[in-house]
């Protein structure tokens, strides 16, 4: 693992979400956006070792925290779902770009949901259109996701083969 | 590996041959040394503390982590703010271009307001001094806008003034002469402004001329809801909605947005549902004033 190139992609990634460039290729009316971290998250938990994904996984999480509204929620939720998605992958494989799709769809709402729990649960109330809103999300990442995932390895130099189960 | 030879043990007087070959004791050798890599299930174990510290400690704390990621990457941060409106600039009505005619508008409703609200404090109480300005005797401090988020349900603005500067929480902040939200949070340089709109704030405000408090709560997306007013009233849409004053934050009503639309409500049809638009295009947006009274 190349944690140089890491810390250098997530902070781009996170300026990039934080920023109101994503504005440009937001749709519907609720300006449904890809989650970007989320699909970063998903590509290190399915082309890292176990470890990698875990780190990887909770520091996107706080990378994800920073720009949200309360510090903490994705933390966890990025975390729990990085590392489920790691060790589901050693059964797994997820090669296939609508398999990777698919990852990206399941991880995006249930990280979603649960980051809206950890929220609730500090206090914050909840949209009326939250779960509209995560369900575009998931399926513009989905959508958006396998696409990123080529350039996302030649910039960690992460050899294509990898992406299968090790 | 632990080879053992052949041993001899004492039991009482007898001596027994327990083995006469050698025997392989086989030992797990350690994966890691006591100083080496943590285990996987430590490292999770020790992030998922982390997390949790970082979700159940006092949010004043917490935010300072943002707060100087958006201090230290202000520039960066700021780059794609206008590229947005250059690229829907084609889509956008012609009179939103017009944004200091919107201003103007939005002055001469509160003024109108204003009046309004002379005049019956005149009737009412004939004779008495009232202060009624609402920004009489307050301090306006402006500030850049760093960052905003009007997209989603969280609806913010961060922003380049803090306690240094004498912002502290629920002051008003205005743009464009209209109430755009409060302060939420404040760091020593660095402001976080919760927008009307956003799903966690409930303003009261009053629409048009009707003399009812009413709450406005934000449901993201640049737009807030007005509920639980009985039909019996009558709300039009393009009626002004007032922020109302809060003694030590605000001394007067000041225009907060128009009324979108107005329908019953779904679940109960003798009250209304009021849609609230900003009047303050916080997309374009780029600088912004506290409210702080009495200084």
């Amino acid at each position: 693992m190349r944690w140089l190139r890491f810390a250098v992609l997530v902070l781009f990634i996170t300026i990039l979400q934080a920023g109101s460039l994503l504005d440009v290729i937001a749709v519907t009316h609720l300006s449904v956006r890809p989650d970007l971290l989320l699909i970063l998250l998903v590509f290190f938990a399915v082309s890292c070792d176990s470890t990698e994904a875990i780190i990887t996984s909770f520091t996107i999480g706080f990378a994800a925290d920073l720009i949200g509204s309360v510090m903490g929620p994705r933390m966890v939720g990025f975390g729990l779902l990085g590392t489920a998605l790691a060790y589901l992958h050693r059964v797994v494989a997820i090669r296939k770009m609508p398999h990777q799709s698919a990852a990206v769809f399941v991880a995006c709402f249930l990280t979603g949901a649960l980051v809206s729990f950890l929220t609730f649960l500090t206090g914050q109330p909840m949209g009326p259109r939250a779960y509209t809103a995560l369900l575009g999300t998931s399926i513009y990442s989905a959508v958006v996701g396998p696409f990123l995932f080529l350039p996302l390895a030649w910039w960690m130099r992460i050899k294509t083969n990898r992406l299968s189960r090790a | 590996m632990v080879a053992a030879g052949t041993r001899q043990l004492s039991f009482g007087n007898c001596w027994l041959v327990m083995a006469r070959k050698h025997i392989r004791v086989w030992v797990p050798k350690r994966r890691i040394s006591r100083f080496g890599a943590p285990s996987r299930r430590m490292l999770f174990t020790w992030f998922m503390l982390v997390g949790l510290i970082f979700l159940f400690a006092p949010q004043s704390l917490t935010n300072r982590f943002q707060f100087t990621f958006a201090r230290i990457f202000r520039w960066p941060l700021s780059i794609g703010r206008n590229i947005p409106l250059l690229v829907r600039a084609d889509k956008l009505p012609e009179n939103a271009a017009g944004r200091r005619e919107a201003r103007y508008q939005n002055y001469i409703a509160y003024l109108e307001e204003q009046l309004r609200q002379k005049q019956q404090t005149v009737e009412a109480l004939s004779g008495l001094r009232s202060r009624f300005h609402a920004l009489e005797g307050a301090k306006l401090v402006p500030a850049d806008v760093i960052t905003r988020s009007i997209t989603g349900l969280n609806n913010e603005l961060l922003i380049n003034r803090g306690s240094d500067d004498g912002l502290a929480a629920d002051m008003f902040v205005m743009g464009d002469n209209s109430v755009i939200g409060t302060i939420c949070d404040v760091a020593a340089r660095t402001g976080r402004v919760k927008l009307f709109t956003d799903v966690s704030l409930v303003t009261q405000v009053r629409v048009g001329k009707l003399q009812v408090d009413m709450l406005m709560q934000g449901v993201g997306n640049s737009s807030a809801r007005i509920r639980l007013i009985p039909v019996k009233h009558k709300v039009n849409p393009g009626d002004f909605v007032f922020a109302k004053a809060r003694p030590g934050f605000l001394d007067g009503p000041m225009i907060v947005g128009t009324v979108e639309q107005c329908r019953r409500d779904d679940d109960n049809p003798s009250l209304w549902d009021i849609t609230v638009r900003p009047v303050c295009d916080m997309e374009r947006l780029s600088s912004v004033a506290v409210v702080v009274m009495n200084p």
